[in-house]
């Protein structure tokens, strides 16, 4: 599907949109966002880009294969909780560091599970519509190579 | 230090997993520098042997779920030395052995991983304080014994038993758990030693004691492959020789029997337990060299006779006096012993000659002078002949049955009359195939390498030294284990050779000498019997065992035919019929009132969204196209996003629009795979599931205000969220806080989940396997 004014509006609004999760992710804890939303609006712009410009396009702006970011984001949801263990605090507990960060506020390990939870779902939208989207007719597109 | 004791059970399975890998940079030479590991650990665990023979124990405890009384505690007393020191010395022979005899494979890497996760399990069990832990490394080690028995992957009798093992242990192990679980629940702790300082009258006191004891027989029984699950052990000789020497006769079927004598003090002080235990066991005995008579392969008829071994000690433990207690350790020892060496045997045997039937063995001392001197050392004591180990655990053997209360005649009668057989047998499987001439066998007959008989050469060596010398093992660990079974730590074990002419020893002398006899009618037996045996097999419990995993995938079969027939609607059906069969059930019982005054008043915009959601579904369901249904689908859930909007709830709002919007978006890229739109269903159908809908619309109203009911009548817990939000969890937004710190690990399960429905989606739709046609669209 190639549209002129899809493909127009396109470069803009998936940049924006990309803003906009980070910007849902970070004020989350505060104010209505978090990483879910978030991951589900990035997810949204990439699955723009994939209607817009192809499924090959969407995966080369992705840089990472949907698999391996779906790993990364349960591995850094489970860190996050693991890292209250090495103080002797059971797993999952929130610990904050005091200093203030402009932009985001204090620092704590609830916002690196919630970036990892950013990532999953981001991995898992894109991942959907990339097969969905993925026309296996096309000879362009040889589809997903086995993982190794 | 007392930690200390965990460091070589740690090391092996360290040694296990850099296995494989150190397998890729060593190759053959792996196993002969692995063995190291097991053999510190043995070295080590035998300089506690002083210690523990003074009546010490170790105790070393690292909580772990303290909430629910589970900790890594570990616990070594003489019981448990016993077992480490046989478990590690055996297995350092054992990984040498497996070096030989696998020599060159290449999944030898693997072999060790299995091997080692084994041994190491294997210690774990005996050494664990904690029931719970100690049923962790249970299951650790049906799982790689499963792995181990099936190690030949590619013969399916060989997958058959390793699945019938795995089953008959696993089901076992649950009972156990169970019967764990109660034990736990009616003495408030889940620590053995905890529980033998209970003393004796605390336990069998319980109300559920009669249960507790059925179940955790239960998972002893099937380790110890007793009558009837006796059938999984011989088929379990599928495996390579190692491991049949390791796991089937020294160290894996003896968890069973650990646990019988572990939980001794706790459990024996009960008529149910001689009423069980002791006729189980004399049942498993005499299965065991009955059904051996038989066998012609000198596995096999090992396999048959390291049944009645368990048999016999779990018969020793029912009687459960102090002399059979003593008697069991003993020749827990001696069986040890004599049956690993005679299992290493029988496989070099197999394996450099090609062969393991008796009738074309024959002669091989002089090709094989060294596992010749292991398997007859092997063979003697195992038949009880005066100076070996094996002849000074029979006597006392002996002397437990006379001295048991009850039908003593009968125990002695039947422990006699198995043993005779027992003699038979040894001259079978350790000393016929290297006597007489020598005969040509499918492959030239010749020595192994030393790998292969350093192991049954020394076990032989061992069993001769202990046999002359038995205060060596008797005083200190012996006398340790016994007092440890028995409950009382000034128990003493006083192991003599000679112990004057009195019963036992004539009855000692007359079991060799029928035994001889019978050595001599086993070929005419085999022919006279052999019809029995097959109507016999016909009607066994293995019989019942094939029945019920047939039943389980008949059902499985039915099951999935009807219930998970690829049919959408039949799974909405499923989920929503029984949803409503449950609620239906649960809300009479759940009486509730409407407070009218505590609700929030109804606004016009909040009815319009409302109608206009029920609209739009009733739309849905006569949509002709699936377009339009998908738009009306929309318009449901951008309606619900709106009411959250109403309710002040952003958060959900928010998502729930993103949701419908990539939903929708979803919807449009699966369109081009679908077929399109057909009735399928007829009238009646579509009646049926509309009044079925109608229900669960009505029951499931009916839930929230229920739920609205307690909401009103309890303290609700959303007010302790928003008061703690910010204190506690350092943030103004509620739900995010619930999120990703006070529901943090639920949101994690709810991630992983999400992970894998996306590799479920991936994998139905992308990966097929080569050269299959894609789906018809």
């Amino acid at each position: 599907m190639k549209t002129l004014i899809l493909n127009t509006t396109n470069r803009f609004i998936i940049a924006l949109l990309l803003v906009f999760s980070v910007f849902l992710l970070l004020r989350g804890h505060n104010l209505p966002g978090g990483g879910f939303c978030g991951g589900l609006v990035a997810g949204a712009a990439f699955a723009l880009q994939a209607v817009g410009f192809g499924v090959p396009s969407a995966r080369k702006l992705l840089l990472v294969d949907c698999r391996t970011l779906i790993a990364a984001g349960l591995a850094v949801a489970l860190a996050s909780g693991l890292l209250p263990t090495f103080i002797n605090l059971p797993f999952l507990t929130g610990v904050w560091d005091k200093t203030q960060i402009p932009v985001i506020g204090k620092l704590g390990t609830p916002i690196f599970f919630d970036v990892g939870v950013y990532i999953v779902v981001l991995g898992v939208v894109s991942l959907i519509v990339f097969v969905l989207a993925d026309d296996p007719d096309d000879p362009d597109q040889k589809g997903v190579e086995p993982w190794n | 230090m007392s930690i200390a004791v965990v460091f070589p059970i740690l090391a092996i399975f360290v040694a296990a997993f850099a296995a494989p890998r150190l397998h890729q940079m060593l190759g053959d030479r792996l196993g002969k520098i692995l063995a190291l590991v097991p053999l510190a650990g043995f070295v080590y665990y035998a300089t506690l042997i002083p210690e523990m023979a003074g009546g010490g124990a170790v105790k070393a405890s690292i909580p772990w779920a303290p909430g629910l009384g589970i900790s890594l505690s570990f616990f070594i007393d003489g019981l448990s030395l016993l077992f480490l020191l046989i478990i590690s010395g055996i297995g350092t022979f054992i990984v040498w052995y497996a070096a030989g005899y696998l020599h060159g494979s290449k999944s030898l890497g693997k072999f060790y991983l299995y091997l080692l996760s084994f041994m190491a399990a294997m210690l774990g069990v005996v050494a664990s304080d904690n029931l719970i832990l100690l049923f962790i490394f249970w299951e650790l080690t049906s799982i790689t014994s499963f792995l181990l028995i099936g190690y030949y992957h590619e013969d399916p009798k060989s997958r058959t038993s390793a699945l019938q093992a795995v089953l008959v242990t696993g089901a076992g192990g649950l009972a156990m758990l169970a019967g764990f679980i109660l034990l736990g629940l009616g003495t408030g702790t889940y620590e053995i030693s905890g529980l033998i300082a209970l003393g004796a009258g605390v336990i069998t006191g319980l109300p559920e004691f009669p249960v507790i004891l059925g179940l955790i027989l239960l998972g002893a029984f099937t380790k110890s492959a007793q009558f009837p699950f006796h059938f999984w052990l011989p088929n379990a000789m599928a495996a390579p020789a190692p491991v049949s020497a390791f796991l089937h006769s020294a160290t894996m079927v003896k968890a069973g029997v650990f646990l019988l004598a572990r939980l001794h003090p706790c459990l024996s002080d009960h008529a149910l337990w001689t009423m069980i235990v002791a006729p189980v066991g004399a049942v498993t005995m005499l299965t065991g060299v009955f059904l051996g008579m038989r066998e012609t392969d000198l596995k096999k008829i090992l396999a048959y006779t390291t049944l009645s071994v368990l048999g016999t000690l779990t018969m020793l433990l029912g009687i459960g006096t102090e002399m059979a207690v003593k008697a069991c350790m003993v020749y827990l020892l001696a069986h040890a012993l004599y049956k690993a060496a005679l299992f290493m045997t029988a496989g070099t045997v197999d394996h450099e000659t090609g062969t393991r039937e008796i009738s074309e063995l024959s002669g091989l001392r002089r090709v094989m002078p060294f596992t010749t001197i292991g398997a007859v050392l092997g063979a003697l004591s195992m038949a009880g002949i005066p100076l070996m180990i094996g002849f000074v655990s029979k006597e006392y053997f002996y002397k437990a049955l006379l001295d048991a209360d009850g039908p003593a005649f009968l125990w002695e009668a039947l422990g006699v009359g198995a043993s005779m057989v027992m003699v038979a047998l040894a001259a079978i499987a350790g000393l016929r195939p290297y006597f007489g001439a020598l005969k040509k066998t499918p492959k030239h007959a010749h020595e192994g390498p030393w790998t292969m008989w350093i192991g049954p050469v020394v076990l032989g060596i061992v069993a001769v030294v202990t046999g002359l010398f038995p205060a060596l093992v008797g005083d200190h660990l012996l006398t340790a284990a016994a007092a440890a079974v028995v409950g009382d730590p000034s128990y003493v074990v006083e192991l003599k050779l000679w112990h004057g002419f009195n019963t036992a020893l004539y009855l000692s002398m007359l079991t060799l000498l029928v035994g001889a006899g019978i050595y001599l009618a086993a070929g005419g037996w085999r022919r006279a019997m052999g019809s029995t045996y097959v109507t016999l097999t016909a009607i066994g419990p293995e019989r019942a065992y094939f029945k019920i995993i047939d039943g389980v995938l008949a059902f499985a079969a039915w099951q999935t035919r009807v219930l998970q027939n690829g049919k959408l609607r039949n799974y909405v059906l499923t989920v929503g019929g029984f949803a409503v069969l449950l609620l239906l059930w649960l809300l009479p019982r759940n009486p509730f009132t409407l407070d009218m005054e505590a609700m929030v008043p109804v606004s016009l915009l909040g009815v319009t969204v409302c109608v206009l959601i029920m609209l739009s579904a009733v739309f849905a369901c006569f949509a002709e196209s699936r377009f339009s249904a998908i738009l009306v689908l929309g318009v449901v859930g951008l309606g619900v996003a709106m009411l959250f909007f109403l309710f002040s709830a952003p958060d959900l709002a928010m998502t729930q629009i993103l949701v419908e919007t990539l939903t929708v978006v979803l919807f449009v890229l699966a369109f081009y795979k679908l077929p399109n739109l057909r009735e399928f269903s007829s009238k009646a159908i579509r009646i049926r599931d509309a009044i079925l809908s109608a229900i669960f619309g009505t029951v499931m109203a009916m839930l929230v205000l229920v739920a609205f009911h307690f909401e009103s009548t309890n303290v609700p817990i959303s007010a302790y969220m928003a008061e703690n939000s910010q204190p506690l969890g350092h943030g103004r937004n509620v739900v995010n806080v619930i999120l990703v710190d006070f529901r943090a690990l639920d949101t994690l399960g709810e991630i992983i989940v999400l992970a894998i429905a996306a590799m479920g989606i991936l994998a139905m739709l992308k990966l097929r396997p080569k050269g299959t046609a894609k789906p018809k669209s």
